[in-house]
């Protein structure tokens, strides 16, 4: 820029300054302050507020349902990573590479979950299990498998793969989109060339698409893992409240439940770092396992 | 052979058009049933299409008041991202400096931390600030939530515009004011959109952060009125009511998305997020 120093960083202020100061009240604060409230015995009101040092994590480590609910949000991680990615990349390989025709069509219907609220998602899905009017029971016994009819929610084993599976059912559109963006990057004449070669079209799927969509596949992953373990609990929330018992619990759930339930905010908050902490964890670990050179032919 | 790989493939893509679209269908048709019609035919159409389950979930059960709420949230906030995002993303692509980075990841690192984590502070902050219950102080939280991301994909879009431009408008004497709102902002119109209707969809649907930093039932957001209504529900057994409630919240998004869908699959898949 060719303006006097003086106005150019004038400007400069004019455009970052307002921003990162209300970035600062409002993200940069609040989770510093997390972290510092996590120190504290404190139940809401100032004159409750005792410095314990290290006591909330001490108790976190021996709170045998942060344990279940770290195996249970590693659960959610891992079978939404599994579903999602496999139907993701299933869908947008169909629908990019076999000349389908309705294709536009089911795009736009696979992204309809994608915008619909997780309360009405959750809302929706605990209807479909409802034992008395829900559609999974009903159609089970219209099938004769009464047996197999079960309160889904209710129950202590069934309730995780339960949630998991509206969780994928809302995951999988924008996944494919993703991938369906990459594959649309990769040049015609590779396939071309394998085609001439006589590669089955599972070859060209192995040996090109995967490797040349590796970037996305690998970004989405990820998206998926940072956004499980830090927002599957909101479904959770919705449709079992953590229960039965604290069967279906994951670590937000179970501070919300803690903070704005119990008032117990300083254990609230030591729970937001744990996550915080596996979350960072789980994802530069991710990133390794997954590294894998970029390929261009 | 051809012919039977083309229905093969058609088979696993028509069940999971009709695993999404089913719930939707029985959502909507339970929305015009009666309670009994619901227990004892579930799965028929209702026998008569009256709105009365949609009045009573409108009028009875505070989703009118949440709907117009969350209208004035989504509004508010999308307008607020954008006018915050605008000039960082444009000062950040176009002064490179070693400032500049520092600030471009502080930003980005941001989006990778879980918002739990400041939930509790950011809650008591707005206790101290009088804004707890605050449709504006709401919208503005969303906002900021959102300022990262949209930097983010607009830094792109920016990027994207020649130099000359402003260059030539530099030499016409105009003032770097004059550059970012009268030139920039217009080339990014799409990213603009793009971005907008992404972070619109986002508030409109937000659910957690409204249940914690709302109180009055005349405040709340449709999220947490549903969520009240699901409850109410259970007591009352209105089951009809619930499911005209699901449809009050979700049939203005699936409308809004059908007429800006072009612009979500273009911004996804040109370069947005890569």
């Amino acid at each position: 820029m060719t303006f006097s120093s003086k106005s150019k960083y004038l400007f400069l202020a004019f455009c970052l300054l307002p921003t990162f100061l209300l970035f600062i009240i409002f993200t940069v604060y609040p989770m510093l302050g997390g972290l510092y409230y996590s120190f504290f015995d404190w139940s809401g009101t100032s004159a409750n507020k005792t410095f314990i040092g290290l006591d909330n994590y001490i108790r976190l480590w021996n709170d045998s349902i942060i344990k279940k609910a770290i195996i249970n949000d590693f659960f959610f991680v891992f079978v939404k990573v599994i579903g999602i990615m496999t139907l993701a990349l299933f869908f947008a390989v169909a629908l990019t590479q076999l000349k389908i025709k309705e294709a536009p069509f089911y795009r736009i219907v696979f992204f309809f979950p994608n915008i619909m609220s997780v309360v009405v998602i959750g809302i929706l899905w605990q209807f479909i299990y409802d034992p008395n009017m829900g559609i999974v029971n009903s159609l089970l016994n219209q099938v004769g498998l009464t047996e197999w009819a079960r309160p889904w929610l209710g129950d202590k084993t069934w309730v995780l793969p339960s949630i998991a599976i509206p969780a994928i059912w809302a995951g999988i559109g924008l996944f494919m989109l993703l991938i369906m963006g990459g594959i649309s990057n990769v040049p015609k004449s590779l396939y071309e060339a394998a085609d001439i070669d006589g590669a089955s079209e599972w070859q060209q799927f192995w040996h090109i698409t995967v490797p040349l969509v590796w970037p996305q596949i690998k970004t989405s992953i990820l998206y998926i893992i940072i956004t499980s373990l830090n927002g599957s609990f909101v479904l959770v929330q919705v449709m079992t409240g953590g229960g039965p018992g604290s069967a279906s619990e994951v670590m937000g759930s179970y501070l919300y439940q803690r903070a704005f339930e119990d008032f117990q905010f300083g254990y609230g908050a030591a729970i937001g770092v744990l996550i915080l902490v596996v979350s960072l964890i789980t994802v530069l670990v991710s990133q390794f396992i997954l590294k894998k050179e970029k390929v261009e032919y | 052979m051809k012919v039977v790989s083309q229905i093969l493939v058609r088979i696993p893509l028509i069940l999971w058009a009709f695993i999404v679209i089913f719930p939707l269908i029985w959502m909507f048709m339970g929305a015009f049933k009666s309670n009994a019609e619901i227990f004892t035919s579930p799965w028929s159409f209702p026998t008569d299409f009256s709105f009365t389950n949609f009045e009573r979930a409108w009028n009875d059960y505070n989703i009118g008041r949440a709907f117009l709420n969350s209208f004035f949230v989504t509004v508010l906030g999308s307008f607020l991202t954008i006018i915050l995002s605008i000039p960082t993303a444009y000062a950040l692509e176009r002064v490179r400096s070693k400032f500049g980075e520092v600030l471009i990841n502080v930003y980005l690192a941001s989006m990778m931390i879980p918002s739990v984590l400041g939930w509790i502070p950011l809650f008591f902050l707005l206790m101290k600030l009088n804004l707890l219950d605050n449709l504006w102080a709401l919208s503005l939280v969303y906002a900021i939530s959102h300022v990262p991301f949209t930097i983010f994909i607009l830094v792109g879009f920016i990027g994207n515009i020649p130099k000359e431009l402003e260059e030539a408008a530099v030499v016409d004497g105009m003032s770097p004011y004059g550059i970012l709102f009268k030139i920039v902002t217009p080339l990014i119109k799409t990213g603009i959109i793009t971005v907008t209707i992404l972070n619109a969809i986002s508030y409109w649907n937000e659910f957690f952060m409204a249940l914690i930093l709302l109180q009055t039932e005349s405040k709340n957001t449709l999220g947490v009125a549903m969520n009240l209504l699901k409850i109410d529900a259970q007591y009352d057994s209105a089951w009809g009511v619930l499911f005209a409630g699901l449809c009050i919240a979700v049939i203005p998004v699936i409308i809004f998305y059908s007429f800006f869908q072009r612009h979500i699959v273009k911004g996804m898949t040109e370069g947005a997020i890569k």
